[in-house]
C-alpha cells in the first residue's frame, strides 16, 4: 500500500499530509500511531519504536459517529481517556470540563453525541483527543463529514489547539484532501502519490502565524504553494498514468 | 373530527369487527353443530372465568414462569458470555464454531430425553432444556452485534488504551446490545414454546401440563382455555419485553433517529 | 470457499476425547454414553436403516407440513399485504392466533386429527405459517412504491403486478421467514413425534430413552442434529441461487 516513505515529524509542528485518495493516507497515520505495525521498516517516537498506541500519541476520526461512543454522555466520553490517569473522579471532570470550555463548547456535559450538531460532535471527539494531554495529535480527514462553514469553524479551533492553547504547542499531523486546507493550517505538508503511496515531496508552507481564513487564503504566498502542490500532485499522477487527478 | 382520524379508528374497528365476527361464526356453528371436539367460545370462555382464577391455576402458572425466568437467565447468560468471547477473538470463534453450529442446529425438543436420564423428571432438567434453545439465538445474535462493532469504535478502543476485559465489556457489549436485545426477544418465544414441552413429560405442574391434562381428561373447553391462556401470556411477555427492550435500547433508538415505541 | 477450520475440528475432536476418558473414567455409562459406543450404534443405525427410516418418516411429515405453510402464508402474505383495507381486517386475527405455540395444540390435534401423519402435517403447518405469513406481509408491505408506480404505469395490473412485482420484491423477506418456519418446524414434528410415540425419529428416542439404551438415543440426536444442519444448508444454498440478485447484507451468512 504504502512504499518508500521516510519523512520526520518536529516537534510543536502542524504537518498536513495531502494527496489523491488510496494512496494511503489512512494508512499512514495507522502506522503513526501504532494501530498497524509496518511491514517494512518502522516508526520511531523520540527514537523508540512504535509497537502499539504510545501513550503521549491521540488520534481523531472522520467519522465522529463511530468514535464517540452514543450510549456515554459527552461528559464521559471525554473522560475516557483519564480512566487511568490516577486522578480523583472530581479532578477528572474538572478537566473534561475545561477542555470542552476550550474547545467552545458550553452547557453539553450531559447530553448526549448525537444531540449535538456535527461540529459541535467533533469538537467533542477532538476535546476527548486532547484531554490526556498528547505531545502528538493525529486527525484523519477531520473535517470531511460537516458543511463547509464549519469546516471554517473547525479549522480556527484547530489552530487554537496548535498555537495559543494553554501555551502547549502540541504537534499535529493532519491528513487531509483538501490542499487548501492543508496550506492554511500548516507549517509544512507532505505530499503522497498514489498506488502504492509515496512520498513525493515535502514542501514548507512559510506563512505568517496566526493565519486568518480571509487574510491568509488570499495572500500571494498561499496561492504560489498550493498551486505548488497541485502541480506536483498532477504531474505525479501523470507519471503513474492515472487521466487526471 | 379529521377524515384521516376517522379512516384509522374505522380501520381499527375493522379489525375489531373481522374478529367479532370470526367469533360469532365459531359460536353460531358450534352452537348448530354441537361438537365435543370444538365448544362454542362462551363455554370456553365461561372455564375460562371459572378456572383461571383459582389458586391451584395460579400457582401452575406460576411454576411455569418460574422454570421460564431460571432457564431463560440461565441461557441468556450463557448465550452472552459465550457470545461476547467469541465475538472478541478471533481464536474463540473458530476454535468452537464448529461446535457451536453443530449444537445449533439440534432441534432443542431432541436433547429432552438425553437430559431426563441425567437428571431426572424435575425442574432441573426443564430449566437445562430450556436454557439449552434460550442460549443459541442469544450466542449468534451476540457474536454478529460484537462483529460489527465499527473499525472507527475499535480503533478508539484501542487508541484509549482498554485492556481485553475492558473493551469487551465497555465498548463490544454496549455496542452491541441492539443485536443482543434482537436475539433476547427470539430467544424469549423460544423459551415458552421449550417450557411447554418441557411440561408435556412428567410434569405434574405449569400450563403445558395443564393443557395435556385437561386433553387427557376429555375437558375440552378447559383445554381451549389453557391454549388461549398461553397465548394471552405469550403476547403479554412480548410486550413487556418490548417495554424492557425501549428502556434498555433508548439511547440507540434516538442515536439512530428512529421513534421509540 | 473458506478454508477448513482444522482448530475446530480438532476442538471437536478433543471434546469427543476428554468425553470418552471422563466416561470410562468416571463410570458415567448409566448417565451419558461414551462416544465410542455412540458412533458404533451410528454406523450401525445408519447401515441396517433404522435412523434413517425414522429420519424419512420424520421428513415426510415435516416436508407435506411446511410446503402447505410455504404455499399458503406466501399466498395470504402477498394478498393480504397488498391491500391496506386487508392488511388491517385481518390485523387482529392475525395478533390473536399468532402468539399461540403450535407445541401448545398438540394436544388438541391429537383428539381432532388422532396420532398419525396428518395430526402431525398439522402442527407443523401452523408453527411454520406464522413465520412466514408475517415475513411475506412485511416484504409485501414494503415493497417499494417506485416498482408498483412503474408497475401501474406500464399498465400491470391486480394479480399481474402480485405475481411480478410485489412476489419478487418480497422475497429477502420470504426467505428469512422460511428459515424461522423451517427450523421450528423441525422442532415441532419432533416433538409431536415424541409426545405420541408412534413414528418418526422423535419416538424412535423416546423408545431408547425409556428402553434405556443410551448410545442409540445419542446417535438420533446426533442425526437429528444433522437433519437440522442440512435443512438449513440446503434453504441458504437455494436462497443465493435464486435470489442471486439482492445484495450482501440481506442475505443469509
Amino acid at each position: 500500500m504504502l512504499s518508500d516513505v521516510t519523512f520526520d515529524v518536529r516537534e510543536g509542528e502542524l504537518l498536513s499530509v495531502v494527496g489523491p485518495s488510496g494512496c494511503g493516507k489512512t494508512t499512514l497515520l495507522r502506522l503513526l500511531c501504532g494501530l498497524t505495525p509496518p511491514s517494512d521498516g518502522s516508526v520511531l517516537f523520540n527514537g523508540k519504536a512504535v509497537m502499539r498506541p504510545p501513550r503521549e500519541v491521540a488520534l481523531v476520526f472522520q467519522d465522529y459517529s463511530r468514535s464517540l461512543f452514543p450510549w456515554l454522555s459527552v461528559i464521559r466520553n471525554v473522560m475516557l481517556p483519564l480512566r487511568r490517569a490516577g486522578l480523583r473522579r472530581g479532578e477528572k471532570i474538572a478537566r473534561a470540563e475545561a477542555v470542552l470550555q476550550e474547545m467552545g463548547l458550553h452547557g453539553v456535559a450531559r447530553k448526549y453525541p448525537w444531540e449535538l450538531s456535527g461540529g459541535m460532535q467533533q469538537r467533542v471527539a477532538i476535546a476527548r483527543a486532547l484531554v490526556s494531554r498528547p505531545k502528538i495529535l493525529l486527525l484523519d480527514e477531520p473535517f470531511g463529514s460537516v458543511d463547509a462553514l464549519t469546516r471554517t469553524e473547525l479549522q480556527d479551533v484547530l489552530l487554537r489547539v496548535h498555537g495559543d492553547f494553554e501555551e502547549r504547542r502540541v504537534t499535529i499531523v493532519h491528513v487531509t484532501h483538501d490542499i487548501d486546507e492543508a496550506v492554511y493550517l500548516s507549517d509544512r505538508v507532505l505530499v503522497l502519490g498514489s498506488a502504492p503511496g509515496r512520498l513525493v515531496a515535502s514542501i514548507d508552507v512559510e506563512l505568517e502565524r496566526p493565519r486568518v481564513q480571509t487574510a491568509t487564503r488570499s495572500s500571494p504566498r498561499f496561492l504560489a504553494v498550493r498551486n505548488e502542490i497541485h502541480d506536483v500532485i498532477a504531474s505525479r499522477e501523470r507519471e503513474a498514468g492515472h487521466l487526471g487527478v | 373530527m379529521t377524515a384521516a382520524f376517522l379512516n384509522r379508528v374505522g380501520r381499527r374497528l375493522l379489525g375489531a369487527v373481522v374478529f367479532g365476527a370470526a367469533l360469532g361464526i365459531w359460536e353460531a356453528w358450534a352452537r348448530s353443530e354441537p361438537s365435543f371436539l370444538f365448544p362454542p367460545v362462551t363455554a370456553v370462555l365461561e372455564r375460562a372465568w371459572q378456572v383461571w382464577p383459582t389458586t391451584d391455576f395460579l400457582t401452575s402458572v406460576a411454576a411455569s414462569l418460574e422454570r421460564l425466568a431460571a432457564g431463560y437467565a440461565l441461557g441468556a447468560g450463557i448465550g452472552i458470555a459465550a457470545g461476547l468471547l467469541m465475538g472478541s477473538l478471533r481464536a474463540a470463534r473458530r476454535t468452537l464454531e464448529p461446535l457451536v453450529e453443530f449444537l445449533r442446529a439440534v432441534p432443542p425438543v431432541a436433547i429432552v430425553p438425553a437430559v431426563i436420564v441425567v437428571l431426572g423428571l424435575g425442574n432441573g432438567m426443564r430449566i437445562a432444556v430450556i436454557a439449552f434453545a434460550v442460549c443459541f439465538p442469544v450466542l449468534v445474535n451476540t457474536v454478529e452485534g460484537v462483529r460489527a462493532v465499527a473499525p472507527e469504535t475499535r480503533d478508539t478502543a484501542a487508541m484509549l488504551h482498554l485492556g481485553l476485559a475492558e473493551t469487551i465489556f465497555r465498548i463490544y457489549l454496549p455496542a452491541a446490545l441492539p443485536s443482543i436485545v434482537a436475539g433476547l426477544r427470539v430467544a424469549l418465544s423460544i423459551g415458552v414454546i421449550m417450557v411447554v414441552i418441557s411440561e408435556f413429560v412428567g410434569a405434574s405442574d405449569g400450563i403445558g401440563h395443564y393443557i395435556l391434562f385437561q386433553q387427557s381428561q376429555f375437558n375440552v373447553p378447559e383445554m381451549y382455555g389453557g391454549i388461549l391462556f398461553l397465548g394471552l401470556l405469550g403476547y403479554v411477555l412480548n410486550r413487556l419485553f418490548l417495554l424492557v427492550e425501549d428502556h434498555l435500547l433508548s439511547w440507540h433508538f434516538r442515536a439512530a433517529g428512529e421513534p421509540t415505541r | 470457499m473458506k478454508q477448513a477450520n482444522l482448530v475446530g475440528w480438532l476442538f471437536v475432536v478433543l471434546v469427543t476425547g476428554l468425553l470418552e476418558v471422563g466416561v470410562r473414567l468416571f463410570e458415567l455409562r448409566d448417565s451419558v454414553p461414551a462416544p465410542s459406543a455412540v458412533l458404533r450404534a451410528l454406523a450401525e443405525g445408519v447401515s441396517s436403516g433404522t435412523l434413517s427410516g425414522e429420519v424419512g418418516t420424520t421428513l415426510e411429515s415435516y416436508a407435506e407440513g411446511l410446503g402447505l405453510a410455504i404455499a399458503a402464508g406466501i399466498v395470504l402474505g402477498l394478498v393480504i399485504g397488498s391491500s391496506r383495507t386487508l392488511l388491517e381486517a385481518s390485523s387482529i386475527v392475525i395478533e390473536f392466533l399468532r402468539p399461540i405455540p403450535a407445541v401448545a395444540l398438540i394436544p388438541l390435534a391429537i383428539m381432532v386429527f388422532g396420532l398419525g401423519l396428518p395430526m402431525r402435517r398439522f402442527v407443523i403447518a401452523y408453527a411454520a405459517l406464522w413465520p412466514i405469513l408475517i415475513n411475506t406481509l412485511y416484504g409485501a408491505r414494503g415493497a417499494d412504491r417506485l416498482l408498483h408506480d412503474v408497475a401501474r404505469t406500464s399498465g400491470v395490473t391486480g394479480l399481474g403486478r402480485l405475481v411480478s412485482v410485489t412476489f419478487p420484491a418480497a422475497l429477502p423477506s420470504i426467505a428469512t421467514g422460511i428459515r424461522v418456519s423451517a427450523s421450528l418446524a423441525l422442532l415441532v414434528g419432533v416433538t409431536a413425534e415424541l409426545v405420541t410415540g408412534t413414528e418418526g425419529i422423535g419416538s424412535y428416542m423416546q423408545r431408547q430413552q425409556l428402553a434405556y439404551q443410551l448410545p442409540e438415543l445419542y446417535a438420533a440426536i446426533v442425526v437429528t442434529g444433522f437433519l437440522g444442519y442440512a435443512i438449513n444448508v440446503a434453504l441458504r444454498r437455494a436462497e443465493r441461487h435464486f435470489l442471486f440478485w439482492v445484495g450482501e447484507g440481506r442475505l443469509a451468512r
